[in-house]
């Protein structure tokens, strides 16, 4: 057993291993142990098993990873089938990770994926921390700045600079039909989710008024629907479910009713579908494409044996096939990534807050005027002092004369304070230097 | 009893299970490769992706050509094959674990090597929509490609080895009418209305208007007012940059202003602004569509022409005659702030001259048919239709025959030697993957196949290149660097790599088999290492 | 080019000692931390956090002192979700109002709101759009269409109306609730 990695079914991975060449990275060291260690020690987080989820999971398994888990809220759909090939229709409804988890267990054998059915918001900071690097194959932009702020609070800063080993990279995949993108990014040290967030584009909305008053497109009919005529006359007695095909049912008619009442062609089941669940188009070949790209990424990032990607790639096989490579810029004023706890050292425990507020208004490298704060305390966010909103104001006033340690606010914690003189909420850490740091 | 609710098409259980692909080829693109059978030679790890991509969104059928018996190595890169299934035939257990994925695909195999088929039962190959090969040694590239050449099937020939991958199309000639633009222009005849279009242009009186009526215009309205006002005073179309702001500038001194002297928000005026850049041009046919339509398969039809070349020559005589020059119109309207009575009326408008011009062009379509003594049901008015609403973005691909790169005296040696003086030309992979291909014939292996062969095979390597460099007339490459590399790899099929390979390839074989989107012309080369690609033609 | 040398190492699972002990504030909630302290309201505006720890739930109440609603109160409440400040805010009109760009479900027709947000525009962007649909509201492109026709029609009875629903009465045939200050 102990020398899988020695086994000749791996001979392909052995070959770039264990030699070296002219293109790998300078600190590569041709070696049996990097297989070793892809397979014994290397641990992975892939976050979704959908269309890329799926290819990931087994690309990475065929790469020598094996120590893999994957997590995703989903069940299996009808829909997911044209692409997802994992899942079977005998499992529709079942867990996505789940039945991916066991899928790859089965056919790659000494692959030991471990499946998480839930939201990635469910875990915490010693889920994520235990892992080498994370992966994504994600449809949603809200979970990627999740999973991005996630990783950035777990780096750790020595005097301002970025402890290496609190790094772990994040390697991201997206599709949208025959176009798709890859990127690395490596939290604090380069560009991140929120650095590009204008990478992605908003969501198509219309104004109000003309799906009110003046429609032309069947799209306005079936927001019409949607956004009025749901609410008013909420014929399920609940919110829109996509997945319900008698809300879908239902939407069609009156989108039917209101586009023939405007003389507006074109308004099809597909269309309303489309519209009310925001369905982007996907197909096997681009999410294949993709997932393999974050695959090599992940490989050559867990092996050195060469350059990561800087930092990211486009793909576009619509006319021919066309690729393009370019490094995304880290954002100096990232609300994320370049949020380099500032250290606020506070002399005496029974400090109250006002004498902080001072503090912050009187140091010369802050010279603030008036700062709102604002704090994570036992993983909920509290609001200690805002001057600027009257009914925020009334309400913290009285946390003034409370001291530092009644408000919960002990050694080490991040205050998040906003005020005219920065461009963005500044987060500053607190330190006591009377208390009894624990040092270890 | 409740009311049944009304049945749609849309809900069926194929169309629920394509939803996200229906969404790009459509119903008739799906039609194309429910009916389309491929063939795979090698099940190799990138073979088994190429067909995964394939088997997933329902190709009809595929056949798997391939004589080995599977070793652990397969194992190590090939998802469709697994531990047990050591020592038995390869084609077999890759068929029986690619249909695993979809019930509504049929698959089959057979236990022989290509180059056995093709000169044990040369009509093999006769009726397959598409041919795909990988990990092909040359002889048999060359021996296939002039076989599927005869046949005019497309044939894609695949390479994956160490962190570069290499895809190669050979089709004689493809034709496409839906290449799906990233952005396609209007088709809004500003310049040169049609009748109705100016019947309904000349009925509307900007300044008679009421302020509500006055800002609920379509664009395309003010557009046409303020050019034909432009064409007047100048006696033609704004030309340059400077003709184009004046004519923005006269666009905005109509903005209405309020009892204060200050301009209203007038949205459409300011669409209409915008839209001087991409609306305001001389309506023309297209150079590469002209190309198609002066093309001598269009000109000269036969009784064997295709129904593209039908369609075109009917598409040429409309333009020739009641076309006055011009393709049929588009009849999409773009959407434009108004309100819902004068856009739908634009819109109709666009629509019925569209709807007439394409049935002028079925007429001649019937007329061809007649002349060339096939039935008239051989077109349908449908695919008339669709041809005449792409027919600005059709694309005719013509392709060389990879066996003539073989032969020094065929193959496009200039390119070669141009590329490789840039420095930055991923042209020197295809040299280097050519030089590990007649290694291959030469020492019946890879270079760096065996680990203490290693050195000595860079050696060999440099010379199968030099012999192929010199022959072609090219200096020597310059940097060993490549060489070096590609001995690392020994032959090693990283599945990452394979993996994107696969779906690419795969996704080329969609387009040759639902004749939409553009296909590679005609060699496309990744390097995985530095995540940059490159197309070359040969 | 960036060494992670921890990499190699096998990572224990759940122990840091030198890690942080608390996620980190979202860019989200960093943002709307901002907003909402930069906040620069005329002084018709005021806003209610009924829980001062949530910054992303809150209410603006607007008291119009000129124009067709002067003397009226009214409520919006502002949703402020995850992928602020990517996507709007979901802002509603909690007070039933006569006007031709608010329809009798709260719904709100300013452009900032849906089609033209950005992400460098502000709450305070918002109040102020809001504040100004109250100055001038907009029959052009209406959401009320009955009072969008006649304000276009008769200035005098559109304000008669105005008057006539913040008092708390009908108009046409709906009941709208007194909002009088």
């Amino acid at each position: 057993m102990g020398s899988d990695h020695t086994h000749r079914r791996w001979s392909h991975l052995q070959k770039v291993l264990e030699r070296s060449g002219p293109f790998c990275r300078p600190d590569f060291e041709p070696s049996s142990e990097t297989l070793k260690f892809l397979m014994e020690n290397c641990k992975l987080l892939v976050i979704g098993a959908g269309g890329l989820g799926c290819e990931l999971l087994k690309d990475l398994a065929l790469m020598g990873f094996r120590q893999i888990h994957v997590i995703d809220m989903d069940t299996v759909e009808l829909s997911n089938l044209n692409r997802q090939f994992l899942f079977r229709h005998k499992d529709i409804g079942s867990s996505k990770a789940e039945i991916a988890a066991k899928f790859i267990n089965a056919r790659v054998s000494g692959c030991n994926v471990v499946s998480h059915f839930c939201k990635i918001q469910d875990k915490d900071e010693a889920f994520y921390r235990q892992f080498h690097i994370v992966v994504c194959g994600l449809d949603s932009i809200v979970a990627r700045r999740w999973i991005n702020g996630m990783l950035i609070s777990l780096l750790v800063y020595e005097d301002g600079e970025i402890d290496p080993s609190s790094v772990i990279p994040m390697v991201d995949g997206g599709t949208e039909g025959f176009k798709g993108n890859a990127r690395v990014i490596l939290p604090g040290l380069s560009a991140c989710i929120e650095c590009t967030l204008d990478l992605y584009p908003p969501q198509v909305t219309f104004p109000l008024c003309t799906i009110a008053n003046t429609p032309r497109l069947p799209e306005h009919c079936i927001e019409y629907v949607k956004v009025i005529q749901w609410p008013k006359e909420n014929p399920f007695d609940c919110a829109i479910d996509g997945d319900d095909p008698q809300h879908i049912n239902w939407i069609y008619e009156k989108a039917t009713e209101r586009a023939a009442q405007f003389g507006i062609q074109g308004l099809t089941y597909r269309l309303v579908q489309g519209v009310v669940k925001h369905i982007i188009p996907a197909v096997a070949s681009t999410n294949a494409a993709i997932a393999a790209s974050c695959a090599t990424e992940v490989f050559k990032l867990a092996t050195s044996c060469c350059a990561s990607l800087n930092n990211y790639m486009v793909l576009n096989n619509i006319e021919g096939i066309y690729t393009y490579t370019y490094e995304a810029e880290k954002k100096d004023d990232c609300l994320a990534c370049s949020q380099v706890p500032r250290e606020i050292e506070i002399k005496d425990p029974n400090w109250k807050l006002k004498d902080l507020i001072e503090l912050l208004c009187e140091r010369s490298d802050l010279q603030m005027k008036n700062p709102g704060l604002t704090a994570n305390i036992n993983g909920k966010n509290k609001t200690l002092y805002m001057h600027t909103v009257q009914s925020i104001e009334e309400k913290t006033r009285e946390n003034l004369q409370k001291t530092l340690q009644d408000l919960g606010l002990r050694d080490g914690i991040e205050l998040n304070v906003a005020d005219v003189t920065t461009p963005n909420t500044v987060t500053l850490k607190l330190k006591f230097s009377q208390t009894d740091v624990e040092m270890l | 009893m409740a009311s049944p609710a009304p049945k749609s098409p849309e809900q069926s259980e194929k169309n629920r299970k394509y939803d996200r692909q229906l969404r790009l080829w459509g119903d008739h693109g799906q039609a194309s490769l429910e009916g389309a059978h491929v063939c795979l030679i090698n099940a190799t790890g990138l073979g088994t992706e190429i067909l995964k991509s394939l088997v997933l969104p329902g190709i009809g059928a595929f056949t798997i050509v391939d004589g080995k018996k599977i070793t652990d190595e397969d194992i190590g890169a090939n998802f469709f094959l697994d531990s047990e299934s050591i020592s038995k035939s390869r084609a077999q257990v890759a068929t029986q674990m690619l249909l695993e994925l979809n019930p509504d695909v049929r698959g089959d195999y057979v236990d022989e090597g290509p180059e056995q088929i093709l000169s044990n039962s040369p009509d093999f190959f006769n009726n397959f929509a598409v041919v795909v090969a990988t990990a092909l040694p040359e002889k048999a590239i060359i021996l296939l490609s002039k076989k599927l050449w005869e046949l005019d099937i497309p044939l894609i020939i695949c390479r994956s080895l160490g962190f570069v991958a290499h895809i190669r199309v050979q089709v004689r000639e493809h034709t496409v009418i839906e290449t799906h633009p990233d952005n396609e222009n209007p088709d809004l005849r500003l310049d040169k209305p049609f009748e109705s279009l100016k019947k309904h242009m000349d009925s509307i009186n900007l300044e008679e208007m009421d302020l509500k009526d006055h800002s609920h215009l379509p664009y395309s309205i003010i557009l046409y007012k303020y050019l034909d006002k432009w064409v007047t005073e100048h006696g033609d179309l704004p030309k340059n940059y400077k003709e184009k702001q004046e004519l923005r500038e006269s666009i905005r001194s109509g903005i209405r202003i309020d009892e204060h002297g200050i301009p209203i928000d007038e949205e459409n005026f300011e669409e209409a602004m915008r839209a001087v850049n991409t609306c305001v041009s001389r309506t023309t046919v297209p150079s590469g569509v002209m190309e198609v339509l002066n093309d001598d398969r269009c000109i000269n039809l036969t009784a064997k022409s295709s129904s593209f070349w039908i369609i075109a020559k009917a598409i040429r005589d409309f333009m020739e005659n009641e076309g006055l020059g011009l393709l049929p119109l588009k009849g999409a309207v773009p959407d434009m702030t108004a309100d819902t009575e004068k856009y739908i009326a634009l819109q109709q408008i666009y629509h019925k001259q569209a709807v007439a011009d394409a049935e002028a062009v079925w007429r001649r379509t019937l007329q061809l048919l007649r002349q060339l003594g096939r039935s008239s049901d051989s077109i349908s008015e449908k695919d008339v239709k669709l041809f005449c609403r792409y027919a600005g973005d059709i694309h005719v691909e013509r392709g060389s025959c990879i066996a003539d790169e073989y032969d020094s005296k065929t193959t496009n040696a200039n390119e070669i030697a141009q590329s490789l003086e840039n420095p930055e030309s991923m042209m020197v992979y295809y040299v280097v993957l050519r030089g590990v291909e007649k290694f291959q014939a030469e020492y019946n292996s890879y270079p760096g196949e065996f680990d203490d062969h290693v050195e000595p095979d860079i050696v060999k390597l440099k010379s199968c290149i030099s012999k192929l460099l010199g022959e072609w007339g090219c200096g020597p490459l310059a940097k060993d660097d490549y060489v070096h590399e590609f001995c690392r790899y020994g032959g090693s099929e990283l599945h990452s790599v394979s993996a994107f390979l696969g779906g690419l390839a795969a996704q080329e074989t969609i387009k040759f088999i639902t004749n939409q989107y553009k296909p590679i012309h005609n060699t496309f080369i990744y390097d995985a290492v530095t995540s940059n690609s490159a197309t070359f033609a040969f | 080019m960036i060494k992670l040398f921890s990499l190699k190492q096998a990572k224990k699972d759940g122990e840091s000692p030198k890690a942080g002990t608390q996620k980190k504030a979202s860019a989200a909630q960093l943002r709307i931390t901002k907003d909402i302290n930069e906040l620069n309201l005329p002084k018709t505006c005021g806003t209610e956090f009924p829980d001062p720890d949530d910054l992303l739930s809150f209410k603006l109440i607007i008291c119009p002192d000129e124009g067709f609603y002067r003397g009226g109160r009214f409520v919006f409440s502002f949703k402020v979700g995850p992928n602020y400040p990517h996507e709007p805010p979901k802002v509603k009109c909690e007070t039933q109002v006569y006007h031709p760009n608010i329809d009798l479900e709260g719904n709100v027709c300013l452009n900032i709101l849906r089609e033209d947000w950005k992400p460098v525009l502000t709450i305070n962007s918002i109040v102020y759009g809001l504040q100004y649909l109250f100055l001038e509201p907009n029959p052009e492109d209406p959401l009320n269409k009955d009072a969008a026709e006649v304000l276009q029609n008769n200035r005098r009875v559109f304000e008669q109306n105005v008057s006539k629903a913040m008092r708390g009465g009908y108009v046409g045939s709906f009941f709208f609730e007194r909002c009088l200050k």
